[in-house]
């Protein structure tokens, strides 16, 4: 029987739906628990997907944005790479030029078997991608200013770490010995790779309840009914050409802002955004890639979708991303990209917001602080003697929504990652957190006031090798329809000396013990007219 | 000796009376603005209000204050720098896609959240030494502004509890109940710790006025014992300082109550299943139900010990609906108890779950809470006939639709605590109470592949029968963070002191030395993760890592005898043990078959496809121990339905419990088709 011809009724699709969500689930849960990187444990900095027998992706479950389009790309290109699997097999990949959107967010991809009468049938791929706290490279943390993708890190292409269940030791050796912190690498691939099996298993335990024909007819129906979603979504929007241009601050070479254009059209239930007049892609390290650009539309479409729709291929269907090849939404090699995901992308989702206003002018949001506000540092940890790197985002203010405040100290859009307590901090490295608050008067004012940032002040104790990767330091989180715009954010460095700098908001230092950083995140933008007595 | 397990509902208190070997339960509407005048009315009715010995209690006040947000007047007093933890939380936004969303108010507004000028380092060394000075004008500043409760929580007090203890004692002299992290949750993570120790702030006095009100209303000779959210009890002056230790008290009875039923009957691992009108509540006991100390009260995390009880919003009242793309769904909405599903016939016509068995056959309309209410068949169909349209099939399809869906979403809960934690559900029974929960139990059981379902004999009241089988227990932790290189041998101080502080706090509680149970656990990690795994001490460090390992391979699928290993927390869990009542059992009852009292249709499912048969039909109240009965059969009972579909059976046993199985003779009912 063709796939095709098994009908599927709503009932059916549900519960099949409900049981894929939780694989997906459940591989997180696991990934989360065991991971050794505070990026993937306190801070969920990861994502888990299961994909059919012909790349398409069925169930994600939501961790992060910044990895919608991409796992799709990652699980392609290894399909590309690998025509022949066998269970057992792993493919490793980090490459954002091959399936990858920046050097630290490491993918496994895991082929499904099941044993159909002593015939070894592929019937999907488990997929997940962690945020590593370092890939090696030019700084610790693997978030460096550089001017070429050798300088960001360890570039690992789509490899098979694992065959037929065997590791690949010597491949595993070259990667750990390009990394600051192996050790903890190599808990984290372990995780990973855990994590893909309990995908593995659970989902030959549905092809047996389901028989392999029906379970392919149920991915194809769910993969269907997202796109039914999206569509009923895009055929709310009124048809229209919209154009939005907003600018990153610098690409941390030079001092010139860096333009990004979107252009929407909607017609019917379809969505083709385009960024030709963006800027050409740049030498510093604020090139995206094209699946990062893509993952940010898809993560604005997902905003104007039901709250729980489900997250699979036929989600994108209806959408079309035209962003040309050289320009800053699709570098090209040796570009270095580790901003592009980070904070690239959250101008990405700007620009898409400022022209969907114009279609729905009260449902859109003001901007939002629009950066990831990433810190990362290294050294020697002296009460170790160990080599330490940490890597963290920080949040800020929500932009303001029709009747209803911005949220005040949130991660924004592309990022949800969870702060690393000072407790855990202060164990882990040789720093101290000294101030942690929210950052009164940054929110813009406006009938609903943007939310404020955050100051979160670190005094060093070691020598410590610092890179700032930030964003909306110069240019502000606009403001919609007279509401006014939020606070551009500030890095603050105060020397033992007692002499204090403005930091530029890309920026990489020595901070020598007793010195003392002071990052101020941005507010978010206000919406509507503050009321004459102001707000 | 009398003793009664008091159960405070949102609509009922329910009394479960243990005296001279024999179980009587009772039931009274709650009184929601003082719950104790319904306690009063329930001992009377039972004849026992100047006679009961002891009285062990589990209330909604705390929780409904944290809920509704009618907690005391609470300011919180924090390390320089740090007063916006509360408010910051972990950064994240509660939703990822949701351009609408918010998140909840703090529970301390940040007017009230102070400072003092102190700081400690991540050993407990004094960086900055507290100024006395700040610690006098931050308690002014709460006395001017009216509080009644103060939390304080400082950086690394668990390391260190000096600087947090003088402020604490500063704000006791000023009349506060004062509520300080040391002494609640010794444990790093500053969020957690300042969220837990002011939610107990936040609900303490209110607790403290509510329990000294009804102890005085009680004959001086009663002990109240208080239910916690663990699955033990205390007394009712701790549970008044430590409020935030009872905040899930009702659903960790019910926990406890399943556990005894089922042990009476021979399971010790039992999966516990409690299907009410807007949700679900299942938990895993594997002789002993599991804790976990990553709870959550409403939005705020609460990490004191509390058995790991995981909820969905899928009860009988969910609601069954089609989405944008065209998918049936059912719940999170629900019609809750007004107007309720459309068969109570109360105004509500969306189809739900319940109006779902109504056209199944498998509620009886005349049988609902014994008869005291009629259901509407006729609006149920109706309701549910919205949905059999759209499919372009039968009511009895679309019904069956919904009923296992509901049942999916069910399924999925029930994976996450044990398939998801390592546990093979085909190891357990299911033990199904609460309205619907046995209504559903025999068919989610098939889909997990558990070999048995237990209802036991009062469903209904299994929280408050479970309060009657609860020791005194109190846990207690400290983070101590000890690399396995070094100062190991700090371990056995580290337990000695909460052992010195068990045994005082037990012997206040009037439990004998001897009575005393002290059991040592370790939270475990590999260097350089994130998170903890609670492993029982071995005696020894070295082999209590050994076990970790073990945990570790059981739980995420590997596990690393090379890699560091170290300890983040000590715990104990301090137990004065209590007698139980002991289940009324009849020797040896042999099997016999009762008459059903009548017969009727009722739909299952064959290969996809409703199939309506004629089942029997039983009243559980005659039902004694040795009856067997075969499916497709409905039982009936004051407060839930047993479900028993074809290819079941099941059997009352020497306690009363109703085990139903697969029957394995292969041979169905003769009233099947």
């Amino acid at each position: 029987m063709r796939a095709e011809e098994l009908v599927i009724d709503p009932v059916a699709l549900e519960i099949f739906r409900s049981a894929m969500t939780a694989v997906a689930e459940e591989m997180g849960a696991s990934l989360a628990r065991s991971s050794y990187s505070p990026n993937i444990k306190e801070r969920l900095d990861f994502s888990c997907a299961l994909f059919d027998h012909t790349g398409r992706m069925v169930a994600q479950a939501a961790h992060i944005p910044a990895h919608l389009g991409s796992m799709p790309d990652s699980v392609a290109t290894a399909i590309q790479q690998f025509p022949d699997f066998a269970p057992g097999d792993t493919v490793v990949l980090n490459d954002p030029f091959l399936g990858g959107n920046h050097l630290p967010d490491i993918t496994m991809v895991s082929p499904i078997f099941v044993d159909l009468d002593g015939e070894q049938r592929l019937v999907g791929f488990a997929a997940n991608r962690a945020h590593h706290a370092d890939v090696g490279g030019m700084s610790p943390g693997s978030m460096p200013i550089a001017t070429e993708i050798y300088q960001e890190g360890i570039i690992i292409p789509p490899i098979k770490l694992w065959e037929r269940g065997e590791l690949n030791r010597a491949a595993m050796a070259l990667i750990l010995r390009n990394v600051r912190t192996p050790e903890e690498r190599r808990g984290d691939l372990a995780a990973q790779l855990a994590a893909n099996r309990t995908g593995i298993r659970r989902v030959q335990e549905l092809v047996s309840r389901y028989g392999l024909a029906q379970f392919r007819a149920l991915c194809d129906a769910l993969i269907a009914y997202a796109e039914r979603i999206t569509r009923a979504t895009i055929a709310g929007i009124p048809d229209g050409v919209y154009r939005f241009t907003d600018y990153l601050d610098d690409d941390g070479v030079s001092e010139q802002p860096v333009p990004i254009t979107a252009t929407v059209t909607v017609q019917g239930s379809e969505m083709v955004v385009d960024f030709t007049g963006s800027a050409p892609e740049r030498p510093g390290s604020i090139n995206a890639v094209e699946t990062v650009t893509k993952s940010a539309v898809y993560y604005v479409v997902r905003c104007l979708m039901p709250e729980d729709a489900p997250m699979n291929h036929g989600a994108f269907v209806p959408v079309r991303v035209i962003a040309p090849a050289g320009t800053v939404v699709n570098a090209r090699p040796p570009r270095p990209v580790a901003g592009g995901n980070v904070e690239t992308s959250q101008r990405i989702v700007d620009v898409v917001f400022g022209s969907l206003a114009q279609a729905l002018p009260d449902v859109i949001p003001a901007a939002s602080q629009g950066t990831m506000n990433n810190l990362t540092a290294g050294g020697i940890d002296p009460r170790s003697g160990r080599p330490f790197a940490y890597y963290e985002t920080m949040g800020g203010g929500m932009g303001a929504r029709p009747g209803l405040d911005g949220i005040s100290g949130v991660h924004v859009h592309m990022s949800n990652t969870m702060n690393t307590p000072v407790e855990a901090f202060e164990y882990a490295y040789p720093m101290r957190i000294t101030r942690y608050q929210l950052r009164d008067g940054s929110g813009g004012a406006g009938a609903a006031r943007g939310g404020n940032g955050l100051i979160r002040e670190i005094l060093f104790l070691t020598e410590s090798d610092v890179t700032l990767l930030t964003e909306r330091r110069r240019l502000a989180p606009w403001g919609l329809h007279g509401g006014e715009p939020g606070s551009p954010g500030e890095n603050v460095l105060q020397r033992a000396s007692g002499e204090t700098v403005r930091l530029r908001g890309k920026h990489r230092f020595t901070a020598q013990p007793g010195d003392r950083l002071t990052i101020h995140t941005p507010g978010g933008g206000g919406w509507g007219a503050a009321p004459a007595s102001g707000r | 000796m009398r003793i009664v397990g008091v159960d405070t509902g949102g609509t009922f208190t329910d009394f479960v009376l243990f005296e001279d070997g024999r179980v009587r339960v009772h039931k009274v509407l709650s009184t929601p603005t003082d719950p104790a005048r319904a306690i009063l009315q329930g001992l009377a009715d039972l004849g026992i209000d100047r006679t009961v010995d002891v009285v062990v209690h589990g209330s909604t006040v705390a929780t409904n204050a944290v809920l509704e947000h009618k907690g005391a007047r609470t300011g919180l007093i924090t390390t320089a720098g740090f007063r916006d933890v509360l408010e910051i939380g972990r950064q994240n936004r509660p939703k990822l896609y949701d351009l609408r969303q918010q998140k909840p108010p703090p529970l301390v507004p940040r007017e009230l959240r102070l400072e003092v000028t102190e700081r400690l380092d991540e050993r407990g060394g004094v960086l900055v030494p507290l100024d006395q000075e700040s610690v006098r004008a931050a308690i002014d500043r709460l006395q001017q502004a009216g509080v009644e409760s103060v939390a304080v929580c400082l950086l690394f007090s668990f390391a260190n509890p000096e600087h947090e203890r003088i402020v604490a004692e500063a704000a006791e002299r000023a009349g506060f109940f004062v509520s300080a992290s040391h002494v609640v949750l010794p444990e790093f993570r500053e969020y957690e710790r300042t969220s837990t120790v002011a939610l107990n702030a936040y609900v303490g006095p209110l607790m403290a006025r509510y329990l000294s009100r009804l102890e005085q209303s009680l004959p001086r000779q009663t002990t109240v014992r208080i239910m916690q959210s663990n699955g033990g009890t205390i007394s009712a002056a701790t549970a008044g300082r430590e409020a935030a230790r009872t905040l899930l008290s009702g659903p960790a009875a019910g926990v406890v109550g399943a556990a005894y039923v089922a042990e009476a009957s021979g399971f010790r691992r039992v999966i516990s299943f409690d299907m009410g009108g807007t949700s679900t509540d299942v938990s895993l006991i594997d002789g002993a139900p599991t804790q976990t100390t990553e709870g959550k009260i409403g939005p705020y995390p609460m990490r004191l010990p509390m058995l790991d009880i995981h909820t969905v919003g899928a009860g009988g009242g969910s609601i069954a609906w089609f989405d944008a793309g065209g998918a049936l769904r059912v719940g999170p909405l629900s019609t809750g108890a007004d107007p309720g599903p459309a068969a109570y016939g109360r105004g509500g016509s969306e189809p739900t779950v319940s109006d779902a068995n109504v056209v199944l056959g498998r509620l009886v309309p005349d049988a609902f809470l014994g008869g005291t209410m009629r259901l509407d068949a006729e609006r149920a169909r109706l309701a549910v006939r919205k949905i059999a349209e759209r499919l372009g099939s039968s009511a009895e399809a679309a019904a069956l639709g919904i009923v296992q869906i509901a049942n999916a979403n069910m399924e999925a809960a029930i994976r996450v605590i044990s398939v998801e934690r390592g546990y093979d559900p085909r190891d357990f029974t299911l033990v199904a109470f609460g309205g619907a929960g046995p209504l559903h139990a025999c068919e989610l059981a098939e889909r997990l592949r558990i070999p048995r379902v237990l209802v036991p004999t009062t469903p209904g009241v299994l929280s408050a029968l479970g309060m009657l089988a609860t020791d005194i227990v109190k846990d207690y932790a400290r983070t101590v963070m000890l690399r396995p290189d070094g100062r190991l041998e700090q371990i056995e101080p580290a337990f000695g002191a909460l052992e010195e502080r068990a045994m005082s706090e037990l012997s206040a509680e009037g439990i004998a030395p001897g009575a005393i149970r002290l059991e040592r656990f370790l939270d475990l990690r590999y260097v350089g993760q994130s998170y903890e795994l609670t492993v029982p001490f071995e005696g020894s460090v070295a082999s209590t890592v050994a076990a970790f390992h073990q945990v570790h391979e059981r739980r995420y699928g590997y596990a690393d005898e090379e890699e560091p290993v170290e300890v983040v927390n000590v715990r104990l869990r301090a137990t004065g043990l209590i007698s139980k009542p002991a289940l009324e059992r009849q020797p040896e009852p042999s099997p016999w078959r009762p008459e059903p009292s009548e017969k009727r249709p009722v739909t299952f499912e064959q290969a996809g496809e409703p199939m309506t048969c004629t089942a029997a039909l039983y009243q559980r109240d005659r039902l004694g121990p040795g009856a067997v009965i075969a499916g497709p059969a409905i039982v009936t009972q004051y407060d839930t339905t047993t479900v028993l579909p074809p290819g079941w059976a099941a059997r009352v046993d020497a306690v009363g419990n109703l085990i139903a199985e697969r029957d394995t003779t292969g041979r169905e009912s003769d009233d099947a088709r």
